[in-house]
């Protein structure tokens, strides 16, 4: 989902940059003002990076990988969750060009920002209806993505250098992650339901 | 609440396994990244990287890249974890 250079027009790549910069900062106030803590913030950042060096096959010559927003977000709560996706995608994109530096505002729109609250309010909402830790973040980690996905669909759509209408982008990028998502609710699921060390 | 080092030891393990699946498994069976093979089929290639990175596509210079994509791996981890230790130090 990692959105390179040359695919958003300026007015897309821009506003996106301005919109994500604003939420991660207003994240990051909030989440040491409510006393996030410092190495839960790092270690969770570095476990969403580590995760997302494991690309695996899928038919066709493409690969998928984890991205782990709504976990980070049921871990850390929304702004921790949010902050902590950030820096993993700012390092990744400064450090090893993955994702463009033009389309930082708009990958981290999309993983920071969309994922990890979509998921957290996924999470939160089944687990207020049925009290089930694995089923709660089963259909967080697989909806929050495809959610997150339809946003990176509308982005490129909505951008004439990409070359393919709305009409396309929004339902390829949806269907493929509603499918690849499977697996991502499997993960986080299982951690959530294994790990509990934040909230 | 109390994290253990196991932890530390799973981020170490994800990225000591990640060439398995970024480099020989990539190699072996052909697989990119979705997005860049859009950017293949519309044209949208190389040329258009603005900033290719401090160690591009998860390579070191002048080590294998199995070797390289590890070492990147701890490189990024260990950045990400400053904080943490800057944290830790301070207290």
């Amino acid at each position: 989902m990692h959105i390179p250079d040359g695919f958003l027009s300026p007015l897309v790549a821009l506003s996106l940059y301005v919109v994500s910069l604003t939420v991660v900062a207003y994240s990051g106030r909030r989440y040491f003002r409510e006393g996030g803590d410092v190495h839960y913030l790092s270690v969770m950042a570095a476990g969403i990076f580590a995760a997302q060096m494991l690309n695996w096959p899928i038919p066709g010559g493409t690969s998928a990988h984890l991205v782990g927003g709504a976990l980070a977000g049921i871990l850390l709560g929304p702004f921790g969750g949010c902050l902590a996706m950030f820096m993993s995608l700012l390092v990744q994109c400064v450090l090893m060009g993955d994702g463009g530096i033009t389309a930082l505002g708009a990958n981290a729109f999309n993983m920071a920002i969309v994922d990890v609250f979509a998921g957290y309010a996924i999470y939160r909402g089944v687990m207020r209806l049925t009290g089930r830790r694995f089923l709660a973040g089963f259909l967080a980690g697989w909806l929050a993505v495809a959610v997150a996905a339809v946003t990176c669909g509308v982005e490129l759509g909505l951008s004439p250098q990409f070359g393919y209408p709305l009409g396309i982008t929004v339902p390829v990028m949806g269907a493929w992650h509603l499918a690849l998502g499977l697996v991502e609710g499997l993960a986080t699921g299982l951690i959530v339901d294994h790990v509990r060390w934040a909230g | 609440m109390k994290m253990g080092m196991r932890v530390y030891w799973l981020i170490l393990a994800l990225v000591l396994v990640s060439p398995l699946f970024g480099v020989v498994g990539a190699g072996i069976v052909g697989y990119h990244e979705p997005l860049d093979l859009v950017a293949g089929m519309i044209g949208l290639g190389g040329g258009n990287q603005v900033w290719r990175g401090l160690l591009p596509d998860y390579t070191f210079p002048g080590v294998p890249d199995v070797v390289g994509y590890a070492l990147s791996g701890l490189i990024g981890v260990a950045v990400l974890l400053i904080p943490s230790i800057l944290r830790g130090r301070r207290k």
